[in-house]
């Protein structure tokens, strides 16, 4: 084949830009740490990219809403670990003053205190927990209990459909955070404001009654904190494997569509000699030509 | 007996001849860097030798050569592989715009990224998230609201940069279709030149390679054939003639004539009725419907681009297609999503105890901002008056039972999250899709065209510079062979000269020599 001069320069050329554009993917590569920059490049990773990128951003979103359940489980806990002993403290006074030993006086000191404990319980029935009532389940605006002679429990209380307050921790997984409002019954203000009567009018007859109907409300009140730790359980399960997730979809993000940079760098060097190669090379044969051999 | 002066005029010829053969040579080092120079060659050839035969011809032993002439100045070209470079040219036209424009779409679309519509959407879906978690919250609310404007500014943006791109095409149709015609209106007036000189016994070898050049650049636009109509008088065998090139299919049937002997035809693209897609394509008097349109090349590419009608009437197109599923995205999302805020509770409505229909997503082109037409919607997309005008619009609550919806109840919320990972017929086509699904099935299958376009583009840009190469070894100057020549023909000159003052010598032994 006849060679020309044209066809040379034009080789060398078209060979010279051919590589310094395998330089430039290269070195964009390396730069950006990424190994395609538009989809074209690999439809297939660009495609798994954003499935995993959509996927790594449930994941953090879901850990966010971990700790809503979290600020809400933390709370009713503290606020239920509160009632109880409230509740204790009122079996205590009531064994107390049962007994005939107590005076008229004892018996209207205890009936005060146990009048401050009920205020107590209200409060904490109508614990707010960034600003939202946390007892009365999804009806968060308006309180559980009003205050009174015994204090009323809103009458929604018992309506199952308000029962759930939730939280997504999973694509399709709810998990309720609230206490049931019926952790905190008219049954349960209705014993204390009886006792506190009895003590008040120094009676005695019917406490025993009382005193079982007050560790049945006291039970109840320890099934819902039961329940709760093991939902907190749940919550910290939940939580672990959401970490755990968190760093799959991270890693296989990462191995999707960044760039091996040991490769990357080894290629550009490679790459880099070749062009190197094809500068010094083409700018020698180019220049010269039969004129600079005749005299 | 040969005459006394003949070796004079045998070495004039000779100088002569070795001349005209240097002038040629020093035009082709001249023209080494010329586009579309072919190298030229002087064709040598002997005088008839004498005597010639005759009944008169003196007996003498032998005949004896008379010199040289120089015949013609022809241009070493290779008809074939002309056609060759054409065809792969044709191909190279139409990858190369296909994959610049399929690359813009890309480049528009900008996924997979951070802050495309799959990320916008992503971040839309977060906030339902954080204000299903948390739906008395007024930030939570006020979130959702500024994402779900981010959702359908994106809509819009991509939409409206698209169109853009569309009609930057459109521009490029009106510029091609110029530029076609003024290479067809140079082809004509260069056959009408050729015709002029070839006839007298010249090889207007010039013009043969400016008609040549042009012939390459039409080719750029679409397929064509050319064959060439002789011109007739006293042409020579080598004169090509004027050429006569046709607009061909990929299946070598002729479209139209684009230059005959007697002029040439304008090449017009017709759009529809509405002006938003070609129709058809017409040269001179004849009209080609754009489906029965198939010649490869540029000018196919960029009608692919912009858009086309198609035998059903809908119109097609790498941007068209993109701005449907746009709408596809835009529409389906949109009513979904306002079919399940419209059946749930906002607080306002849990405070008036009623369940109104409020929409979240609206179309800002409707009067009263209903959503009804899937067409162009992309572009239209926007939020309600009713969530501008009050956070306390977005709904949250069941609707299902009005007496315990409250604030703290986030099952619609939950399920407006939902609504990004359900899947609906996106396309119309009854195919269900998650959103994300249907959006990674759109940029893959564009991805996925991209490839093959620059995968296209650089085979074709490889093929074609192979046939350039094979032409340029037949027909570009080499200037070591050029100097190689030089020498040969100065040295043949000197010779000649050198034969002249030896027969100067000769007559000078006759003439003076002889005198005692």
């Amino acid at each position: 084949m006849r060679v020309t001069q044209s066809m040379v320069s034009a080789n060398s050329l078209r060979n010279i830009s051919s590589s310094f554009n395998k330089l430039n993917d290269l070195s964009n590569q390396v730069s950006s740490g990424k190994k395609i920059t538009k989809p074209s490049d690999d439809p297939v990773v660009a495609m798994k990219g954003m499935f995993y990128r959509s996927n790594l951003s449930e994941v953090e979103q879901y850990q966010r809403n971990l700790s809503e359940g979290y600020l809400w489980m933390d709370n009713s806990e503290a606020s239920l670990e509160q009632a109880n002993e409230g509740l204790q403290r009122i079996r205590e006074l009531l064994v107390k003053g049962k007994n005939d030993t107590n005076s008229e006086a004892e018996r209207t000191a205890i009936a005060q205190e146990i009048e401050e404990i009920k205020k107590d319980l209200v409060t904490v029935a109508n614990t707010k927990v960034n600003g939202k009532y946390a007892f009365h389940g999804t009806d968060i605006s308006t309180p559980l209990v009003t205050d009174g002679d015994p204090p009323q429990v809103a009458a929604n209380a018992t309506d199952p459909s308000i029962d759930n307050y939730t939280v997504q921790v999973s694509s399709g997984i709810n998990l309720k955070i609230n206490v049931s409002p019926t952790a905190f019954s008219q049954e349960m203000f209705d014993v204390v404001q009886g006792i506190q009567e009895k003590m008040e009018n120094n009676a005695t007859d019917g406490l025993d009654d009382l005193l079982s109907r007050l560790d049945t409300v006291t039970n109840n009140l320890t099934t819902e904190r039961s329940e709760l730790g093991a939902r907190y359980n749940r919550l910290e399960l939940v939580e672990t494997r959401l970490d755990s997730q968190e760093v799959l979809a991270n890693k296989v993000l990462s191995d999707n569509e960044d760039v091996d940079m040991e490769k990357a760098i080894t290629n550009l060097s490679v790459q880099e000699s070749v062009h190197n190669a094809a500068l010094s090379v083409a700018a020698k044969i180019i220049q010269t030509s039969l004129i600079d051999f005749l005299r | 007996m040969a005459s006394t002066f003949m070796g004079l005029e045998t070495a004039k010829r000779g100088l002569v001849a070795q001349q005209s053969a240097l002038y040629t040579t020093g035009n082709n080092i001249s023209n080494a860097n010329t586009l579309g120079y072919t190298r030229q060659r002087v064709d040598l050839q002997q005088t008839t030798s004498y005597p010639s035969v005759g009944t008169n011809a003196p007996k003498i032993a032998g005949q004896i050569g008379t010199g040289v002439e120089a015949t013609t100045v022809t241009r070493l070209r290779e008809g074939f592989l002309d056609t060759q470079y054409r065809s792969e040219n044709s191909k190279l036209g139409y990858w190369e715009n296909r994959s610049s424009a399929l690359s813009n779409l890309e480049t528009i679309m900008n996924e997979p990224s951070d802050s495309g519509l799959s990320a916008s959407m992503d971040s839309f879906w977060s906030s339902l998230q954080d204000f299903a978690s948390d739906p008395q919250n007024a930030g939570a609310r006020a979130v959702v609201r500024q994402r779900g404007i981010a959702v359908a500014d994106t809509f819009n943006y991509l939409y409206k940069t698209v169109s853009a791109e569309k009609s930057n095409v459109e521009n490029e149709i009106g510029v091609s279709e110029k530029a076609v015609n003024t290479i067809l209106s140079q082809l004509d007036a260069l056959n009408q030149q050729i015709a002029a000189v070839e006839p007298n016994g010249y090889l207007p070898n010039d013009l043969y390679d400016k008609r040549d050049s042009l012939l390459d650049d039409l080719s750029t636009y679409a397929k064509i054939k050319v064959s060439y109509e002789s011109t007739g008088g006293n042409g020579l065998a080598q004169a090509e003639g004027k050429a006569i090139v046709s607009l061909v299919n990929d299946d070598g049937t002729e479209v139209a004539k684009l230059v005959d002997a007697n002029g040439y035809n304008e090449l017009n693209v017709n759009k529809n009725t509405a002006e938003t897609a070609v129709a058809s394509i017409s040269v001179g008097g004849t009209t080609v419907d754009i489906n029965n349109f198939d010649s490869t090349g540029k000018l196919k590419s960029i009608v692919e681009s912009y858009g086309y009608q198609d035998s059903n009437g809908d119109i097609k197109g790498i941007y068209n297609d993109m701005l449907a599923e746009l709408d596809n995205l835009a529409y389906t999302f949109a009513t979904q999503f306002n079919a399940v805020h419209e059946a749930g509770m906002s607080p306002n409505e849990i405070a008036a105890g009623a369940d109104s229909v409020i929409s979240f997503f609206a179309d800002s082109k409707s009067a009263d901002g209903s959503i009804t037409s899937r067409d162009g919607f992309a572009s239209r997309i926007t939020i309600s008056d009713a969530i501008t005008n009050s956070l306390d619009n977005i709904a949250n609550a069941s609707g299902t039972n009005l007496s315990s919806a409250t604030l703290g109840d986030a099952t619609v919320a939950t399920a407006l999250a939902e609504i990004i990972n359900n899947k609906y017929d996106y396309g119309d086509n009854s195919e269900q899709a998650t959103f994300r699904n249907y959006f990674e099935g759109v940029i893959g299958s564009m991805a996925v065209s991209a490839q093959e376009a620059s995968k296209m583009f650089s085979n074709s840009t490889t093929l074609q510079q192979t046939v350039e190469n094979k032409r340029m070894s037949v027909s570009s100057v080499s200037l070591d062979e050029e100097m190689t020549n030089m020498i040969q023909y100065q040295q043949a000159y000197n010779a000649s000269a050198r034969m002249i003052s030896l027969t100067d010598e000769l007559l000078d032994t006759i003439i003076n020599g002889l005198r005692r």
